[in-house]
């Protein structure tokens, strides 16, 4: 009898899959989508590189430059807590299939620990 | 004449690798030798190169299924080697997790089971019960099967009190789920008739064969290891180990629809006595000594041995998982049965390979 009514509430309810392409579920908040750098206030610590378990980061000081592989990254938000002026934050959104592998990212300026003003 | 075929690598019911060579005598399974390796890693020896907090993220790669009891089990390791006490709201944290994931790794099994016999219906009810526990681990740790949930010195995520709502509105609908499929599987005329009495072992023999987890419980024997010493918490959550004194495929299966409603408990149980504060306790410095540390797992006991030299890497980190334990119990139960009757009853262990290879 269990079975005859799971059968008919089966037949009644809308399937429990989705028609993938043509409807795509929104990810979750608090999903672990990608990782987004936001130059303007990385001051090349190289923080999140050390941390970083799969060694996706390279931050390289002479070429002002910061790099994700992102094949690499295994979304453990290490460099996002990490990091101590917060440039990473972490997405919800999905990588695009057929995104490229390494995101390449130029830092604009460094702040140069200025000497405290003469009293 | 006997004649030997191979079961295994590759089989429908089998989700990852491992081979079964069986010696067959007119339908009829005289021996079996089983070989492993088909997907080792080399993780442990991987330790070497990474600092022993982000070995963490390693050892919850281990296993895809109980990913965070990994994990949880290997900061403990490492916590008693620094001799830190965690604070009370990240203990309950990881209980949490660990009993969520034993959830999902329960509904899994349970699924693979039913297509194991053919009942394909069953199955899929079973991962789409299973569903509604992953999206809450998805929202709550933010990934659905590896949720890096736990680090040396606590947990690394806190849960809001919109999660906790979200944890208890999944237990109130799973558990009547949770009946739905214990009707069908322990009441059902064609599953009794697959399971009652096939490769039945008995309470000294499962213990002699060094057995663990649902295996070992389904023989009889009062062993779970939420029970012992080093995990204290469970006591206060009420926790009662799900044992069976048949031994057979049916009572194996009973344990583990059993703790499926004892870990929706223990969940309800450590959200109402989780208390607010932090998480986790800063730790510095690097690990010297060794430690020992044992911990229940859906699939039993898993054992991690760790050894540190004062630098920030390990010197050496051993795992002994529960498959690696189950697999000799096979050698003993298969002798005797029907070659159809044989992915049951190497389902009824719950194989998980890439644990045991690493």
């Amino acid at each position: 009898m269990g079975m005859l009514n799971l059968i008919l509430a089966n037949v009644s309810r809308k399937p429990a899959t989705r028609l993938y392409p043509f409807e795509i579920r929104a990810p979750f908040e608090e999903f672990k989508g990608r990782i987004v750098f936001n130059p303007e206030n990385c001051i090349l610590c190289g923080i999140c590189q050390k941390k970083c378990p799969p060694d996706a980061i390279k931050v390289t000081k002479d070429e002002k430059k910061w790099e994700l592989n992102v094949f690499r990254c295994i979304m453990c938000t290490e460099c996002v807590t990490g990091c101590p002026k917060d440039c990473i934050i972490i997405s919800n959104e999905r990588a695009k299939t057929g995104a490229k592998e390494y995101i390449k990212i130029l830092v604009p300026k460094v702040d140069t620990p200025k000497a405290a003003p003469p009293k | 004449m006997t004649t030997i075929i191979p079961f295994g690598p590759q089989h429908p019911v089998l989700p990852e690798p491992v081979s079964l060579k069986l010696e067959i005598d007119n339908d009829v399974v005289v021996g079996a030798l089983p070989s492993l390796g088909y997907v080792h890693r080399g993780l442990e020896k991987f330790v070497d190169t990474k600092d022993y907090n982000q070995t963490t993220y390693i050892c919850e790669r281990i296993c895809g299924i109980c990913s965070a009891i990994h994990g949880i089990t290997y900061t403990r390791a490492v916590e008693k080697l620094f001799d830190v006490e965690i604070p009370e709201r990240g203990q309950y944290l990881r209980v949490i997790f660990s009993e969520l994931n034993r959830i999902h790794s329960h509904l899994l099994w349970l699924g693979l089971f039913a297509d194991g016999f053919g009942f394909e219906s069953l199955f899929y009810e079973c991962w789409k019960y299973r569903e509604t526990v992953l999206d809450v681990l998805e929202r709550t740790t933010g990934n659905r099967v590896i949720h890096s949930c736990s680090k040396v010195g606590g947990a690394s995520k806190d849960l809001t009190k919109e999660h906790i709502d979200l944890i208890l509105k999944m237990c109130d609908t799973v558990e009547p789920q949770v009946k739905d499929l214990e009707k069908v599987f322990v009441n059902n005329y064609s599953v009794k008739q697959r399971l009652v009495g096939l490769a039945t072992m008995s309470k000294q023999l499962a213990y002699e064969a060094g057995t663990v987890g649902p295996t070992l419980r389904g023989s009889g024997n009062h062993s779970d290891l939420r029970e012992s010493a080093d995990w204290d918490i469970y006591k206060d959550l009420g926790f009662k180990a799900a044992v069976e004194k048949d031994g057979d495929c049916y009572a194996r299966t009973k344990v583990r629809i059993n703790e499926l409603y004892e870990s929706i408990k223990l969940v309800r149980n450590a959200i109402s006595k989780m208390p607010n504060g932090e998480i986790a306790t800063p730790i510095k410095g690097f690990p010297t000594g060794e430690a020992i540390m044992r911990a229940e797992q859906p699939r039993g006991e898993v054992i991690y041995y760790v050894k540190g030299k004062g630098t920030k890497n390990l010197e050496r980190l051993k795992i002994r998982t529960p498959t690696f334990a189950n697999i000799p119990s096979l050698l003993l139960t298969l002798p005797g049965i029907k070659l159809a009757d044989v992915p049951i009853v190497v389902l009824t262990i719950d194989p998980c390979i890439s644990c045991t290879e690493r």
